[in-house]
C-alpha cells in the first residue's frame, strides 16, 4: 500500500466545484431513494438517513479518478492509484446532524470524499472539518461539489445543524480511498 | 438574598413531582422568583457581556464562564445560597454550590442532545431558569429523552417530554448517563436564560 503522505506534499483539503451536473444528481437521488434510506437516530450522536451501502460503482469509480487527477502532484504526473474503500448517501432534512464524536477516526491516510448531490443548496448546511479543534476545511452547501480531503488520526468531521427554519434536505455521497 | 416565588413553599409536593417526573427526574416550577427578584436579576444580566459560542453541539451567546462584574458574581452566590438547602431537601442530593451563565439563543441558535455528564466534573443536578423576553421565542423548548444504557453506551433515544421556556420558570433535572436532553431550535424570536449546575 501506498502511503498518501508520500504521494501529496501538502495535506489535500479541497472543493472541485460542478463534479456532478444536476440531472445526473437527481438520477442518483433516485436511485438512493429505490434502494432506501434507513433512519439513524441515536441522537446523541447523529439524526440523518442514511444508504449504508448505494449500488453506485460507475459514479465511485469515476470520482476517485476525478479525485486521483485532482491530486497529482505534477501535471505531468501519472495520476495516483485510488481505490474505493466503502461508501455511504447520507440525508439531512431540517432538525438533522451528525456530530464529530459520532466519526471514525481514521489513523491510517485516507481520501474522504463528499459529493453533494441535494437538489438546491441548503443554506448553512456545511460539512466541517477540524485538526487538532481548529476548523480548517468547511465544505459550504454547493449541489454539485465534490470535497477532497486527505485524513489521518488527527481529523475530525461532522455535518452541521441543518436549521428547521429550511424546507429541502441535503443529500451526500461520501466515499473512502486508500491508495 | 435572592427572594423566591411562593411555588416552593410546599416542599413534599415539590419532592413527589421529584420522584414521579420522566423520563428521569426533574422538576419544572413556574413562579421561581418573586416578581421584584425578576427585575432585579435582568438587570444584572444586561450589564454581563455576552459571545458567540459555535460547535457541532451548540450554536448560542453566552457570557464568560466566570462572571465578568462584581454584581454577577453576587447573583451567583445568591442563587447557590438560596435554591442550594431547598433543592437539596426536595431532591435528596448532596449539593452545596451553583455555577451560572447567561444565554441568549436567537433565530437558529441551539443545543444539541446531550447528558452535561462528565467524569471528574461532578455535576448532581443541572438548571435552566428562563427570563423574561422582549420577543418571546418560538422554539427554545427543553427536550428530554428517555435512553437506555448498555456497556456505558446509549442504545435507545426516544423524545419524552417538552418544557416550553416560559418566563419565570425554572427547569431542574438529575445529572447522569441517561440525561440525554435539548434545547430545539429557536425559530424566532429571543430565548433568554440562565443556567448551570449544582455540585456538591
Amino acid at each position: 500500500m501506498t502511503d498518501l503522505g508520500a504521494l501529496f506534499a501538502a495535506r489535500a483539503a479541497l472543493v472541485v466545484p460542478a463534479a456532478i451536473g444536476p440531472a445526473a444528481a437527481a438520477e442518483v437521488r433516485a436511485r438512493l431513494e429505490r434502494r432506501g434510506y434507513t433512519r439513524y437516530a441515536l441522537v446523541d450522536r447523529g439524526s440523518y438517513d442514511v444508504v449504508a451501502e448505494p449500488d453506485e460503482p460507475a459514479l465511485c469509480a469515476a470520482l476517485a479518478a476525478l479525485a486521483a487527477d485532482r491530486l497529482r502532484p505534477t501535471p505531468t504526473a501519472a495520476p495516483p492509484p485510488l481505490a474505493v474503500i466503502d461508501a455511504r448517501a447520507v440525508r439531512l432534512g431540517p432538525g438533522d446532524f451528525v456530530l464529530a464524536h459520532h466519526d471514525r477516526v481514521h489513523d491510517d491516510h485516507q481520501l474522504e470524499l463528499v459529493l453533494d448531490l441535494s437538489a438546491a443548496p441548503v443554506a448553512g448546511a456545511e460539512v466541517h472539518y477540524r485538526r487538532g479543534g481548529q476548523l480548517y476545511h468547511r465544505v459550504a452547501a454547493a449541489p454539485g461539489a465534490l470535497s477532497i480531503v486527505e485524513r489521518d488520526g488527527g481529523v475530525t468531521c461532522h455535518h452541521t445543524y441543518v436549521s428547521r427554519r429550511q424546507a429541502d434536505a441535503v443529500v451526500r455521497l461520501v466515499l473512502r480511498l486508500r491508495a | 438574598m435572592l427572594r423566591l416565588g411562593a411555588a416552593w413553599d410546599d416542599e413534599p409536593a415539590l419532592a413527589a413531582a421529584w420522584r414521579a417526573a420522566r423520563p428521569f427526574p426533574h422538576l419544572v416550577i413556574d413562579g421561581a422568583l418573586a416578581e421584584a427578584a425578576v427585575a432585579e436579576l435582568l438587570a444584572v444580566v444586561d450589564e454581563e457581556p455576552v459571545w458567540p459560542y459555535e460547535a457541532d453541539l451548540f450554536a448560542f451567546e453566552a457570557t464568560a464562564p466566570a462572571p465578568t462584574t462584581a454584581e454577577l458574581r453576587a447573583l451567583v452566590a445568591a442563587w447557590s445560597a438560596a435554591l442550594t438547602p431547598r433543592l437539596g431537601r426536595i431532591t435528596g442530593a448532596a449539593i452545596g454550590r451553583a455555577d451560572l451563565r447567561a444565554y441568549a439563543y436567537r433565530p437558529g441558535h441551539y443545543l444539541l442532545p446531550h447528558t452535561d455528564h462528565q467524569a471528574g466534573l461532578d455535576r448532581v443536578l443541572a438548571f435552566a431558569y428562563y427570563l423574561p423576553s422582549p420577543e418571546p421565542p418560538r422554539g427554545g423548548e427543553l427536550e428530554l429523552y428517555r435512553c437506555e444504557v448498555a456497556a456505558d453506551e446509549l442504545v435507545v433515544t426516544e423524545p419524552a417530554a417538552m418544557i416550553a421556556p416560559a418566563p419565570n420558570r425554572l427547569v431542574v433535572f438529575a445529572v447522569g448517563a441517561a440525561s440525554l436532553h435539548q434545547v430545539r431550535e429557536v425559530e424566532d424570536g429571543l430565548r433568554l436564560s440562565l443556567a448551570g449546575w449544582f455540585y456538591p
